[in-house]
C-alpha cells in the first residue's frame, strides 16, 4: 500500500514540487518566507481553478483552446459594464461574468456536439473570435484601476489566515471538483466517455449532452476568472490572458491528464498548475534570465510528459502462458 | 421458450451474412452457438445486442416478439453479452466497471461507493472470484475481466448471458473456474449462449447446441445426442467447392527459414520454412499467434530470440524497411487501418512504397507512377473511373486488390498475406486467389494467413496449425482433412 502511493505519479509531483522549493530556498531564501509562499499560492490560484476545468474537458479526449479568450471576453463586459454601473453589488458582476462564460462555453459545446465542428477547429475558431469580440466592445480601450468602483475590487484583497481571497476560491473549486469528478455519476460517466466512448454508448451515456455540459462548465470558470482576473490586476485590455491557454493545457499534461481521455485526477491536476506556477515565479527568484525561462518551462514540460508516455504504455496482450 | 429467432437474415453489400436462420434457447439451459470463422455467429450475437437490425425475420422474447432497435434495448430486455473484444474500462476500478451505467446514488445525489463495493463484494463473492473490488481493469487477467462482465451482466438483471469464446485465452486453471461461474448462473435461472471453437469444452459444458455454416442453419439439437465428430461434419460440411482454381506449379527449393522464434508472452518454438512457388498457410484461431509472428519477421516488432534466414543468410530485420528491402513484404488484415492511406488516390497508394525508386533526383518522375499504376491495374484488374480517384472510394476488394498493387510494386520474393479475403465479395475473392497463383507461377512464394479451413485447403501447399503461440504440427494439405486441422487448433 506504501509502496503503492510512494510511487504514485501524484506523489512523485508533490515531491518535485517540495525538492524545488527547497533548492530555490537554498539559492534564495528570500523565496521560502511565508509570506512569498503565499504570493506564489495567489498568483497559482488562477491557473488552478482553469486546469481543473480544463481537465473536464480533456477527460473527454477533447480540449478547449478558448478559456483565456472567453476569460478576456467575460472580464472586459463586466468591466466595461461596472463603469457605466458602479453602485451595483460585487456579487452581481460576478454572476454576470459567469454566466457570460458559461454561454461562450455552451456555444463551443454545441458546435462540437450537434453542428460536428471538430473541437480543435471549434476552439481554435472561438479563441480569436472571442478575442476579437473584445475589440469591438471596448473600442481597443483599456479600463483602468481608477475607473472600477471600491467594492469591484476590494474583494480580491480580502485575507482570511492570511492567505489571499483567491487562494481560497481555488480551494473552494478544488473541493467542488474533488466531489464532482469522484462523487457524482455526472463525473464518473466523463471518466468512462474518456476511457472508452464505444463502451460507453453501449451502456447508454449521452455522449452530445456531456459534451455540452463539459464545456459549459469550462466556459463557467473562465467567466469566474474573468472577474477575478480583472480585479486581481485591476485592469481589463484586449490583451490580458492572452496566450494563457497554453499554459493551462501544460498544467493539466503535468498534472498526469491524459490527452487520451479518460485519466486523470483532481489532486494530480492541482499539484501540476501548482509545479508550473511555482517555476514561472521561482525562476526569476533564482536570477535566471528572462531569455531562458522559456524554454526551461518548456523543458519541464515535456520531460513531464515524456514520463507520462513511458507509465502509460499499455500492456501486450498475453497470447501464450509460458 | 426463452428466447427464440425465427427466420432471421441479414445482407450486407454483397454477402448474404445470416439466411433464413433459427436458433431457439431454453429456459436454464447453457446453448452452444458453433460454426466456423464466417459462419454468421458474431453477425447473429450483434444482432442479439441491437448493434445490427435484421433484414428479415421475428424475435420472440418469452414468446413476445420483440424489436431490439439498440443496445440500451437489448440490455433492458435482460440480453448482456460478454464480449471477446474488451468493452470495459481498462482506468476505473472493478467495482464501477460492473456498475457503470448503473451507479448507486445516496439520497443528496452523490454516488454511494460505499454500497456499491459492498455489493461487488457480494457478488463476487458468489462467483467465488478473487478479484479485489478497487483493482485496476488493467491490472487484471483476461478470465477475471471475463468475471468482471458476467457480474455486470447480472447487476442489469440479465437473464440471457452471451459469452463470445470466452476461454480463448485461459489456462486451464482459469476455465475451470469459469465453467463453475458458468453452472452457478445455470442454477440461478439464467440462459446462456455460448461460443466456442473448442469442441471438447462444448461437449463438457452444453446442454445444447446450434450450427451456423455460411450463414445458414445447420442444425440443432441436444448435446447428449451428437459427439464430436459429428459436430465437425457439421461446421466444415461440404466438399471444398472450385472457387479456389489453384494453378499446379513445381516447387522448388527452400529460400526462407525461421528457427525457434521466441517472443515474450506471445510465441515460441516457432520454426517452419518456405520453399520457391509455395503456399504456405497459417491457421489457428482468431488470437492464436499468427499475426504476431509475421508482424515480428516484418520488423514491427522486436522478437526475443531465434533466427530468420533468407536465402542461407541470416537476416536482421529491425524495421518493415529492412524486410522490404530484402523482398519480404506483409499485408496487414486491417486493411483500412494499416494497409492504405484512404484519402489518397488509388495511384498514390499503388507507388506508396516505391517513391524513391520511382524519383529522379529526389522529385517524383509522375509518369513512372502511371505507367507502374496502369500495369498493375490491368494486371490486378483494380477497377477505378479514373487514376486520381481516392481510395477510400473504392469497394472491399478493389481495395484490397489497391493494397497488394502496393507491394507488388516492390517486387517482392516473399508475400505475406493476413487474411487476405476477409470481408470481401466472393468475386472479388476468387480474383484474388486466382492471382495468388499467377504470383506463385512467377517465382514467389507466399504465406497466406486465414482463419477459413476451405480457403486454407483449396489454396495452400502445406498448413502451419497455431494453438495458442505455439505451432501444433505443419500438414500436407494433399495428406489431411479438414478435421485434423480443425482438432490442431482447438489445442487437442
Amino acid at each position: 500500500m506504501i509502496k503503492k502511493i510512494i510511487t504514485s505519479r501524484d506523489f512523485i509531483l508533490f515531491g518535485i514540487i517540495i525538492f524545488g522549493v527547497v533548492v530555490v530556498g537554498i539559492a534564495n531564501p528570500f523565496f521560502v518566507q511565508p509570506s512569498s509562499l503565499s504570493d506564489v499560492l495567489t498568483d497559482t490560484s488562477i491557473l488552478i481553478i482553469l486546469a481543473l476545468s480544463q481537465m473536464i474537458v480533456i477527460l473527454i479526449r477533447a480540449i478547449d483552446l478558448s478559456v483565456a479568450s472567453n476569460l478576456a471576453l467575460s472580464g472586459m463586459l463586466i468591466s466595461l459594464l461596472s463603469t457605466v454601473y458602479p453602485e451595483l453589488p460585487v456579487i452581481f458582476f460576478i454572476i454576470l461574468s459567469c454566466s457570460i462564460g458559461t454561454f461562450l462555453g455552451v456555444l463551443n459545446g454545441v458546435s462540437i456536439a450537434i453542428l460536428k465542428v471538430p473541437f480543435i477547429v471549434t476552439t481554435l475558431g472561438t479563441l480569436s473570435i472571442y478575442r476579437g469580440l473584445i475589440y469591438f466592445v471596448s473600442d481597443g480601450k483599456q479600463v483602468y484601476s481608477s475607473e472600477f468602483s471600491e467594492d469591484f475590487l476590494a474583494l480580491i484583497h480580502y485575507k482570511f489566515l492570511s492567505l489571499s481571497f483567491l487562494f481560497w476560491i481555488a480551494v473552494a473549486v478544488f473541493i467542488l471538483m474533488y466531489i464532482l469528478l469522484n462523487h457524482t455519476k455526472f463525473g464518473r460517466n466523463l471518466y468512462s466517455l474518456g476511457g472508452n466512448p464505444d463502451a460507453a454508448k453501449y451502456i447508454g451515456i449521452n455522449e452530445n449532452k456531456y459534451i455540452i455540459l463539459a464545456y459549459s462548465l469550462s466556459g463557467f470558470f473562465a467567466g469566474l476568472c474573468g472577474y477575478l482576473w480583472v480585479a486581481r490586476y485591476s485592469v481589463a485590455s484586449t490583451q490580458i490572458a492572452i496566450g494563457f491557454e497554453l499554459t493551462v493545457i501544460s498544467a493539466c499534461v503535468v498534472g498526469g491528464i491524459s490527452v487520451m481521455g479518460g485519466v486523470g485526477t483532481v489532486v494530480g491536476c492541482t499539484l501540476g498548475a501548482l509545479l508550473i506556477g511555482f517555476i514561472r515565479n521561482a525562476l526569476p527568484a533564482v536570477d535566471i534570465s528572462q531569455f531562458w525561462q522559456l524554454a526551461i518551462s518548456g523543458a519541464i514540460i515535456l520531460i513531464a510528459i515524456i514520463i507520462n508516455t513511458k507509465t502509460e504504455q499499455r500492456k501486450e496482450k498475453t497470447i501464450m502462458v509460458e | 421458450m426463452k428466447l427464440e429467432l425465427k427466420n432471421i437474415s441479414k445482407f450486407f453489400p454483397g454477402i448474404k451474412a445470416l439466411q433464413k436462420v433459427n436458433f431457439k434457447l431454453k429456459e436454464n439451459s447453457i446453448h452452444a452457438l458453433l460454426g466456423e470463422n464466417g459462419a454468421g455467429k458474431s453477425t447473429l450475437v450483434k444482432i442479439l445486442c441491437g448493434v445490427y437490425q435484421p433484414d428479415e425475420g421475428q424475435i420472440y422474447l418469452n414468446n413476445v416478439e420483440q424489436k431490439i432497435t439498440n443496445p440500451i434495448t437489448s440490455l433492458s430486455l435482460g440480453i448482456s453479452a460478454i464480449h471477446q473484444e474488451s468493452v470495459m474500462f481498462d482506468e476505473l476500478s472493478v467495482t464501477e466497471n460492473i456498475f457503470i451505467g448503473n451507479h448507486i446514488v445516496k439520497s443528496n445525489s452523490l454516488v454511494d461507493w460505499q454500497k456499491m463495493e459492498k455489493k461487488t463484494k457480494e457478488l463476487l463473492g458468489n462467483l467465488e472470484a478473487d478479484i479485489k473490488p478497487n483493482e485496476k481493469i488493467k491490472d487484471l487477467s483476461i478470465a477475471q475481466r471475463h468475471i468482471v462482465q458476467i457480474s455486470r451482466s447480472l447487476i442489469h438483471d440479465a437473464d440471457i448471458v452471451i459469452m463470445d469464446e470466452p476461454t480463448a485465452s485461459l489456462s486451464q486453471k482459469e476455465i475451470d473456474e469459469l465453467y463453475t461461474i458458468i453452472r452457478n448462473l445455470k442454477k440461478q435461472n439464467k440462459s446462456i449462449i455460448f461460443i466456442s471453437h473448442k469442441l471438447d469444452e462444448v461437449m463438457e459444458v452444453c446442454d445444447e447446441f446450434t450450427v451456423l455454416r455460411d450463414g445458414e442453419f445447420i442444425n440443432a439439437d441436444l448435446i447428449a445426442n451428437t459427439n464430436k465428430d459429428k459436430l465437425v461434419t457439421y461446421m466444415v460440411g461440404r466438399e471444398i467447392d472450385q472457387i479456389f482454381p489453384k494453378k499446379q506449379v513445381k516447387i522448388e527449393n527452400e529460400i526462407f527459414n525461421v528457427n525457434n522464434l521466441y517472443k515474450k508472452t506471445q510465441f515460441k518454438n516457432i520454426s517452419f520454412n518456405l520453399r520457391k512457388k509455395e503456399i504456405l498457410g497459417f491457421y489457428g484461431l482468431v488470437g492464436s499467434g499468427r499475426t504476431e509472428i509475421m508482424k515480428t519477421i516484418f520488423g514491427i516488432n522486436k522478437y526475443d530470440d531465434g533466427e530468420v534466414l533468407f536465402k542461407g543468410n541470416k537476416l536482421k530485420i529491425n524495421k518493415p524497411n529492412d524486410a522490404i528491402q530484402n523482398g519480404i513484404v506483409y499485408l496487414s488484415e486491417e486493411r483500412q487501418n494499416l494497409g492504405m492511406t484512404g484519402l489518397m488516390s488509388v495511384k498514390d497508394n499503388i507507388n506508396m512504397a516505391i517513391m524513391e525508386k520511382n524519383s529522379d533526383y529526389l522529385i517524383i518522375n509522375q509518369l513512372r507512377e502511371i505507367k507502374n499504376a496502369e500495369e498493375l491495374q490491368d494486371k490486378l484488374n483494380i477497377k477505378v473511373s479514373y487514376w486520381s480517384q481516392l481510395a477510400q472510394s473504392l469497394s472491399g476488394g478493389n481495395q484490397q486488390k489497391t493494397v497488394i498493387a502496393k507491394w507488388l510494386s516492390t517486387k517482392p520474393e516473399i508475400l505475406i498475406l493476413d487474411e487476405p479475403t476477409k470481408g470481401i465479395d466472393v468475386k472479388s475473392k476468387s480474383a484474388v486467389h486466382e492471382f495468388m497463383g499467377e504470383l506463385v507461377d512467377t517465382g514467389m512464394s507466399i504465406i497466406m494467413i486465414s482463419s477459413e479451413l476451405t480457403e486454407i485447403l483449396g489454396m495452400c501447399d502445406r498448413v502451419v496449425v497455431m494453438y495458442k503461440g505455439l505451432i501444433k504440427n505443419i500438414l500436407d494439405v494433399s495428406n489431411t482433412s479438414s478435421e485434423e486441422i480443425v482438432k490442431l487448433a482447438s489445442g487437442e
